[in-house]
């Protein structure tokens, strides 16, 4: 170009202010916020430093030593040699790698079945033991784990399992003192349950993170926005069911999850002493929604729910899974249930509440939830000092049973 | 690559542009034609062969018709005449192979298979490649237009790959004719207002597409998630309304995207949308709505095939086939069979019967307009027969399940949604267009576009990085 012609150029650009200003502002964004910005293989590179510093977490986490802060999860190591028995023995009949992490094959009911034999001798060797106490036992069943290169999850190998516990059958008006907390699946459930007598606290896009913040949460009925932390110190429930996960699947990583969850659930437990806390699984995705390239997949959904149900404790803290009602013999949530491949048709809560009614749980009279007797330790929780006397008893969780 | 996306905002969209207008007049084209190329080979990174091998046959064949063999003959009209043909046959049998393969094998196999009762012809389970349905129908139309003398100069090969592959209208259009560009792609110039101006169109085409389009799908989505079967009728027709409302911005602003990046690489591209919702009659809200499709089955289907000029019988024969197909270029589905007679049975109907009864109220031929397209759009949207019966019998209060969505929902939803609705209700008028077109140099509306832009922008990083934002339902 000629300098004439660059001059007659710039002459022309004066007289075109838009594009000066979508020019100017555009360097500056590019400049300023990585997302869009010039510095994006830079952005890629701290991408790539957050998985292995959150796989330095987990790895820690895994080979935790007593004598941490007793905000931190872990599995009893008195335990872990039982367990990886037992799991050796089931991963032999589980050779083949699993596509879909909630998968619950025909080999995988018999290991159920003997599960289940084995809670009930369990429990009724308990209730010799401790007349008044039963305790129920959050089992993962495990399986063959998937590589994952995702930075917002990893296989968890294991699936959670409803907890065990005698449930008894309950009536609407057991819902009466209930709170659900909740995204928009809840919302589902506010909308197509019917279970006038509780109250609902979600949001569509509400995330654990989200839950306790000051921006508040809509309380279903009233429309209104409300704080929920001051709804949970005035107010005293005796159920409070939580469902969150699937808003996180593409925020921060399990871990990052899991802690939030533990924090949120023994905040509720400080303000609200007497109520039984329900940690509700996440649906499982579709066939057509499950996507391994992306982070929207079964896998990731797993990795949340056992993440959640680790927090169960079977005395006041319990772990519901409703996926088999909904899912197809692969773990996916049935096609023909569902538009988006994430939410139910609104005639399939039906079975929903039906699942609810019999997850009911009768409080003994005291709240008496002593750990239990030495002898006893491998299936129990690991309940630190700290949290004990605080009186939350959420600590850490093992569940397998030590046999 | 979606116009909607970083990469091509602040990737792919500035440095082709530098580069575009750095290099010298005569290398735009072929400039053009790379960056095309490298467009579609991010998204598509095999597919874009078979576009790069449908360029070459259809330009082959292109040659074919015009190319004059040396030695004299007596029959040498006739024999022309007759190579024009062979060729025009082949390269429709060769570019409509090719989409029916990719587009409509799977369709085709799945119903023969079931009339059987068993598996006679195989499944390919083949992707659809993006923009097959578009690129094909332009490359038809530069064959029809070889073959009828509308296209009389023999374009060189990178003038007619430049006209197929150029990126602002490669993936959903508008479908350009020959014509309509052929002096631009042999010369053009770019004034510094063209890139002003066709920035300004890029950015109302964006906030179109990103702030009304997407958001308001959410509404749809939100229905259609509760079930197509459980809805009160108000329900319903707002879940149509939605659709309805997300499907025009969607496409309408890609098209205004389009043209506003045309304008910037110095073409002008034609036309898309009129306002459709504001036409009067199904047959004005096809001349309004995807008037390039529109004029593509006009000019190469339905005139071809007699029009109307061959009585009144033959006439609704050859518009049955217009609607038939386009209710099938939209989707190999029956509900989008369905779809397209449906449009064909409204518009015999309005030019047999109440057509010119009509016309006489322009209240009632709006009201008409109305209420039909969202059920129109219900049937686009849901291939499902079942369900797509179960939510038109909601919409007109015939229920097989229990109403579940009602009345308390959807005041939630006009809550919600409130605000959005009525910013769609008034962009649908042809008010928006007019100020902007009367006022798009003020400074006010300088600053208006630069907040769209930057609001849309905001809205496609947030949903980028958490993909999941778009499910706040």
């Amino acid at each position: 170009m000629s300098e004439r012609k660059i001059k007659k150029w710039l002459e022309n650009m004066y007289n075109c202010p838009y594009l000066i200003l979508v020019m100017a502002s555009s360097l500056i964004a590019m400049l300023c916020f990585d997302e869009i910005g010039i510095r994006v293989f830079d952005n890629n590179l701290s991408a790539e430093r957050t998985v292995s510093v959150v796989g330095d977490i987990v790895r820690a986490e895994e080979n935790q030593t007593p004598g941490e802060p007793p905000v931190t999860l872990e599995e009893m190591p008195s335990t872990g040699e039982t367990v990886a028995q037992i799991q050796n023995e089931i991963s032999e009949t589980m050779q083949d790698v699993q596509e879909n992490a909630g998968e619950r094959r025909e080999e995988n009911n018999t290991i159920e079945e003997n599960n289940n034999l084995h809670v009930d001798t369990e429990t009724e060797e308990m209730q010799e033991k401790q007349e008044e106490m039963v305790k129920g036992v959050t089992r993962f069943l495990p399986y063959e784990p998937l590589e994952t290169d995702s930075r917002y999850y990893s296989d968890a190998g294991k699936i959670a399992l409803t907890t065990e516990y005698p449930y008894t059958l309950a009536n609407d008006s057991y819902f009466n003192d209930a709170a659900f907390l909740g995204d928009s699946r809840t919302l589902g459930i506010y909308d197509y349950v019917g279970l006038d007598g509780a109250d609902f606290f979600c949001d569509n896009g509400m995330t654990i993170f989200k839950l306790l913040k000051d921006e508040g949460v809509t309380e279903q009925g009233t429309g209104q926005k409300v704080d929920l932390k001051r709804v949970l110190q005035e107010r005293q429930y005796g159920k409070i069911y939580i469902m969150l996960g699937m808003n996180e699947l593409g925020y921060g990583n399990t871990s990052m999850y899991m802690q939030e969850y533990l924090s949120v659930v023994q905040q509720i437990r400080a303000w609200q002493p007497e109520a039984l806390i329900f940690i509700m699984a996440n649906l499982h995705v579709s066939r057509e929604k499950n996507n391994m390239e992306t982070e929207f997949n079964n896998i990731n959904v797993n990795d949340k729910n056992v993440a959640s149900a680790r927090l169960a404790n079977g005395t006041d803290i319990f772990y519901l899974d409703s996926n088999p009602l909904f899912t197809d013999s692969e773990g996916f949530l049935q096609s023909e249930m569902t538009f988006d491949g994430v939410h139910l048709y609104a005639q399939h809560y039906d079975k929903w509440r039906q699942f609810l009614l019999e997850h009911g749980v009768e409080r003994p009279d005291s709240k008496t939830a002593p750990a239990m007797g030495g002898e006893d330790q491998g299936n129990m929780l690991n309940t630190t000092g700290s949290a004990e006397d605080s009186g939350t008893g959420v600590t850490a969780i093992t569940n397998e049973g030590a046999e | 690559m979606l116009f909607s996306s970083v990469g091509f905002l602040f990737r792919f969209l500035p440095i082709f542009m530098i580069v575009y207008l750095m290099i010298p007049a005569k290398y735009r084209n072929i400039m053009l034609l790379a960056g095309s190329l490298i467009f579609y080979g991010v998204g598509e990174p095999y597919f874009v062969l078979l576009l790069v091998f449908s360029v070459v046959v259809n330009f082959a064949l292109s040659r074919y018709m015009f190319w004059e063999p040396k030695s004299p003959q007596n029959n040498r009209k006739k024999k022309a005449k007759r190579r024009r043909k062979r060729a025009l046959i082949l390269s429709m049998v060769f570019d409509f192979g090719i989409l029916f393969v990719f587009k409509y094998w799977d369709f085709v196999a799945e119903n023969v298979n079931g009339l059987a009762g068993k598996r006679l012809v195989p499944f390919l389970a083949l992707a659809l490649p993006l923009g097959i349905s578009f690129y094909t129908f332009q490359m038809v139309s530069y064959q029809m237009d070889c073959y009828s003398g509308k296209v009389s100069e023999r374009t060189g090969f990178v003038a007619y790959a430049t006209y197929i592959c150029m990126f602002p209208q490669l993936i959903v259009g508008p479908i350009v004719r020959y014509g309509e560009v052929s002096e631009r792609l042999a010369e053009r110039r770019i004034r510094v207002r063209d890139l002003e101006n066709g920035l300004k169109m890029f950015a109302a085409g964006l906030a179109l597409k990103v702030l009304l389009a997407n958001q308001i799908g959410t509404l749809w989505n939100t229905i259609m998630t509760a079930g197509p079967g459980n809805l009160h009728v108000s329900v319903a027709w707002l879940g149509a309304i939605a659709y309805s409302f997300q499907i025009y911005f969607d496409f309408w602003g890609y098209s205004v995207m389009a043209m506003g990046l045309g304008k910037m690489l110095g073409f002008r591209m034609p036309r898309n949308f009129d306002d459709p919702y504001m036409s009067r009659s199904l047959a004005e809200f096809w001349r309004r709505w995807h008037i390039t499709l529109g004029s593509w089955f006009r000019d190469y289907i339905y005139i071809p095939l007699g029009g109307n000029r061959k009585g009144s019988a033959r006439t609704i024969c050859n518009l049955f086939a217009v609607w038939a197909l386009t209710g099938l270029w939209h989707g190999a589905d029956w509900n989008f069979l369905l779809w397209g007679l449906g449009f064909f049975l409204m518009i015999s109907l309005e030019k047999k019967t109440y057509g010119k009864w009509m016309e006489r109220s322009r209240v009632l031929g709006h009201i008409y307009t109305l209420l039909l397209i969202p059920a129109t759009w219900v049937i686009f949207a849901i291939a499902d027969i079942r369900q797509l019966a179960a939510y038109l019998g909601n919409m007109v209060g015939i229920h097989a399940d229990r109403v579940l969505v009602g009345t308390e929902q959807l005041a939630r939803y006009l809550k919600q949604y409130g605000i959005l609705l009525i910013a769609c209700v008034f962009f649908i008028t042809s008010f928006p267009r007019k100020w902007y077109h009367k006022w798009k140099d003020r400074w006010f509306m300088i600053i208006f576009l630069l907040v769209m832009f930057w609001w849309s922008v905001y809205e496609i990083v947030v949903g980028s990085n958490n993909p999941f934002l778009y499910f706040r339902f």
